[in-house]
C-alpha cells in the first residue's frame, strides 16, 4: 500500500524545489572554487553540470529522513568542504521538507473537511428530499382521507334523505287513500245511477211517454241531485290528491343541487302540507308567513332543513298541539320560526342536538344526522340555526338566512 | 500500516504519540531524541505553532539494518493535543502501528485526559484501525509535579485495561525510554506476523527491541 499525501518519500528533487537551483550550484561551486553537480541515486543530475568522462570526481553522499537521496560531486576537490556543503544541503532538505510536509498536510485536512463538509451537505440534501417527499405524501393521504370522508358524508346525508322521505311515504299514502276511497265508491254509486237512467230511457222507448210516477217511482231527482253532489265531491278529491302531488313534485326538487330563486313563504307552505300528512290529527298547523324578499338559494336543500324540523316538531308531541310556523325580516335576515308545544328538550342535551349521530329515538327512528345536516345545509347558506327549549313546554327552532345583495 | 517496499528493501514503521494538550508528546519525542542511539536517527523535525504548541505534528525518523541487509525505519510522530486540530489529528493518526497516549498525570487533568482517550478510540475507528487490535501504551507524564494522582490509583482505575501502564517524567527523562520499549515490545508480533522479521530477517523480539533504542546487544 503506499503512503498517502504527507507521508510519502520524498526524492531530492522535491526536496530543492522552490530553489533557485542556478543560483545554488553556482553560490556552491564558488564556495568549493569547483563547479559542482547534484545528482539522484541513479546518476541523473540535478543541479550544475555532469562531470566530463574521465575526470577524477569525489562524491559525498546527501541523506533525507535516514536514507541517501543523492549525491554531491565535484573534481579535484577538498573533501572536507565538500562535506560541509553536503551538510548545508541537508539542512536545506529539511527546511524543504518542513514546507512540504506541513502544506501536504494542510491540503489533506482541507480536504478531509471538505469531504465531511460535501457529505454533510449530500446527507441534508437527502433529508431534504426524503422530507419532502413525506409531505407530498401526507399531502396525498389527507386529500384521499378528505375525499373518502366527504363521500362517507354524502352517503349518510342520502340515508338521512331516505330515512325521512319513507316516513313521508306512509303518511302521503294515507292522505291520498283517503279521497281515492271515497271517489271509488261515489264512483260506483255513479254506475248504479247510469244502469237507473237506462232502465228509465227504456221504459222511455217502449211505453212512449212515461207518465210522471215512473220519474217519481224511479226516484230520479234524488239520483241527479246526489249525481251532481257525488260528482263535485269527487272533484275536490280528485283536487286534493293532486295538491299532494304538486307538493311532492315541489319536494322532489331535494335532488336537484341548483339554486333558484324563491319566496320562502311558498316553500314553507308546500312543505307544511306535506308535513301535515303526518299529524294524523295530533297536531294543528299555523302559517303566520309575514312578507319576504326572494332569496337565491338552494331550494331543495332548504325543503329538506324545513320538513326535518317539522318532523321533528311532530315528533315531540305527547298529546294534540300545535305547531307554529311564522316567518319574518329581522335585523336584514329573514328568520323562520319552527315551534311546537312538545315535551321540549331538557337542558343537558340541549347543547348536543346538533352533534352527528346524536338521537334520543329509538332505533331505526333516524340516523341522528337530522339536525347535523340541516345545520350544515343552514351554514352552507351563510345562516345559522338556533334552538329554545322548555321542558313541558314545547321548542322554538330558527332559522337565520341572510337577505342577497339583490 | 507499515509498509514494506521491496524494491529499495525496506520497512517503515509508524508510531504516534496521542494525548491531550500540553500532556508532554512533544517533550517525550525530544527526550527520546537524547536518549536514544539506534543505528539512524534523524532530526526532529517539529511544525509547531507559537508558544510551542504543536500545529501539525512532530517527527522523529530512527532506523537500523537487518542482518539481511533490510532497513527498518520508525516514524515517530506527536499529534496535535488541541481539541480545534482534530482532523489533524486524524490524519496523522492514520495507518498507525502503535500508539503511546499520552496523559496529563495532574489531578485537574482527569477530565482532559479521558475526553482525548476517547477521541483516540474514535478516531481510530474513523480511519480504520482495529482499536482492540491496535498496539497501545499509557504513560502517565509529569510525575514531578505536586498534585498528582497517585500511582496506586492510576493503577486500580487502568489495572482492568489490556494496555501496559507506564510512569513518566518526560521532562527530565524518568520513563520515557521504558515508554517507548514498551510500545516496541507490543509492535513486534504485529510485524513479525506480517514481514518475518525473526524468519526472513532474523531480527528475534529482543534485537529488535534494542536495535531500534540503540543498546550495547545490537541486532547483528
Ligand atoms: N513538570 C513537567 N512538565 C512537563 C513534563 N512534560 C512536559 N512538560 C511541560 O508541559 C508543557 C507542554 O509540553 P509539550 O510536550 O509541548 O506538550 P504537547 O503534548 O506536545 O502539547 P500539544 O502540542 O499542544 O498537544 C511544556 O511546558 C513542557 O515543558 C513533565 O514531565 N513534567
Ligand atoms: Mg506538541
Amino acid at each position: 500500500m503506499q503512503p498517502k499525501g504527507f507521508e510519502r518519500a520524498l526524492g531530492v528533487g522535491e526536496l530543492l524545489s522552490g530553489i533557485a537551483r542556478e543560483t545554488l550550484a553556482a553560490e556552491l561551486g564558488r564556495a568549493l572554487g569547483r563547479p559542482i553537480s547534484v545528482t539522484t541515486p541513479s546518476g541523473e543530475t540535478l543541479l550544475g553540470e555532469p562531470a566530463e568522462p574521465g575526470e577524477t570526481v569525489r562524491r559525498v553522499p546527501l541523506r533525507y529522513d535516514l536514507e541517501v537521496v543523492g549525491y554531491l560531486q565535484a573534481s579535484a576537490c577538498d573533501e572536507g568542504r565538500l562535506r560541509a556543503l553536503g551538510g548545508i544541503l541537508e539542512l536545506f532538505f529539511l527546511a524543504s521538507a518542513r514546507y512540504f510536509l506541513a502544506s501536504e498536510l494542510h491540503q489533506e485536512v482541507v480536504q478531509a473537511d471538505f469531504h465531511e463538509l460535501a457529505h454533510k451537505h449530500q446527507l441534508l440534501a437527502h433529508s431534504e428530499a426524503r422530507y419532502k417527499a413525506l409531505a407530498a405524501e401526507l399531502e396525498a393521504r389527507v386529500q384521499e382521507q378528505v375525499g373518502l370522508i366527504e363521500h362517507t358524508q354524502r352517503q349518510l346525508y342520502q340515508a338521512e334523505k331516505m330515512a325521512s322521505v319513507g316516513q313521508l311515504a306512509a303518511g302521503v299514502a294515507h292522505e291520498i287513500n283517503n279521497p281515492l276511497g271515497f271517489i271509488r265508491s261515489n264512483l260506483n254509486t255513479a254506475r248504479s245511477y247510469v244502469e237507473t237512467l237506462e232502465t228509465f230511457g227504456r221504459t222511455l222507448k217502449t211505453q212512449g211517454v212515461p207518465q210522471a210516477s215512473a220519474w217519481v217511482e224511479a226516484d230520479l231527482d234524488f239520483v241527479l241531485d246526489d249525481f251532481r253532489a257525488l260528482l263535485a265531491e269527487s272533484l275536490a278529491g280528485a283536487e286534493r290528491v293532486a295538491r299532494i302531488v304538486a307538493d311532492l313534485k315541489g319536494f322532489s326538487a331535494v335532488d336537484q343541487a341548483g339554486e333558484a330563486s324563491v319566496d320562502l313563504n311558498e316553500q314553507l307552505r308546500s312543505v307544511g302540507d306535506i308535513a301535515a300528512t303526518q299529524f294524523r290529527g295530533r297536531a294543528e298547523l299555523v302559517l303566520d308567513l309575514g312578507p319576504l324578499p326572494a332569496v337565491r338559494c338552494q331550494p331543495g336543500q332548504l325543503n329538506q332543513v324545513f320538513l326535518n324540523l317539522m318532523l321533528n316538531a311532530i315528533q315531540a308531541m305527547e298529546g294534540r298541539g300545535q305547531i307554529r310556523i311564522a316567518t319574518d325580516v329581522r335585523d336584514h335576515q329573514i328568520r323562520v320560526r319552527i315551534a311546537d308545544t312538545g315535551r321540549g328538550i331538557p337542558e343537558d342535551i340541549l347543547p348536543r342536538i346538533f352533534e352527528p349521530f346524536f338521537t334520543t329515538r329509538e332505533v331505526g327512528q333516524g340516523t341522528g344526522l337530522g339536525l347535523t345536516v340541516s345545520r350544515d345545509i343552514v351554514v352552507a347558506h351563510g345562516g345559522r340555526i338556533e334552538v329554545e327549549s322548555r321542558v313541558g313546554a314545547g321548542t322554538t327552532f330558527t332559522v337565520w338566512l341572510p337577505i342577497g345583495p339583490d | 500500516m507499515a509498509e514494506c517496499d521491496e524494491v529499495s528493501r525496506k520497512i517503515t514503521i509508524k508510531l504516534v504519540y496521542y494525548g491531550p494538550a500540553l500532556s508532554g508528546k512533544t517533550t517525550n519525542l525530544m527526550r527520546l531524541h537524547d536518549l536514544l542511539a539506534p543505528d539512524l536517527k534523524g532530526q526532529i523535525m517539529a511544525l509547531e505553532t507559537h508558544d510551542d504548541r504543536t500545529l501539525f505534528f512532530d517527527l522523529l525518523p530512527l532506523g537500523f539494518r537487518t542482518p539481511s541487509d533490510w532497513l527498518i525505519k520508525f516514524k515517530l510522530y506527536t499529534v496535535p493535543g488541541q481539541v480545534v486540530h482534530d482532523a489533524t489529528r486524524k490524519a496523522v493518526l492514520s495507518r498507525a502501528d502503535g500508539v503511546v497516549f499520552v496523559a496529563d498525570s495532574q489531578r485537574s487533568q482527569g477530565l482532559n485526559n479521558s475526553e482525548s482517550f476517547q477521541n483516540l478510540e474514535d478516531n481510530a475507528r474513523r480511519v480504520g484501525l482495529a482499536f482492540e487490535r491496535l498496539p497501545l501504551v499509557v504513560q502517565f507524564n509529569k510525575r514531578d509535579l505536586p498534585d498528582i494522582v497517585s500511582e496506586e490509583q492510576m493503577r486500580a482505575r487502568w489495572g482492568a485495561t489490556p494496555w501496559p501502564l507506564t510512569f513518566a517524567c518526560a521532562l527530565s527523562g524518568p520513563g520515557v525510554a521504558q515508554t517507548f520499549r514498551s510500545l516496541a515490545d507490543a509492535v513486534y508480533p504485529h510485524l513479525d506476523e506480517r514481514f518475518g522479521l525473526g524468519a526472513r530477517h532474523g531480527v528475534g523480539p529482543d534485537a529488535f527491541v534494542s536495535a531500534v533504542m540503540g543498546e550495547a546487544a545490537n541486532a547483528a
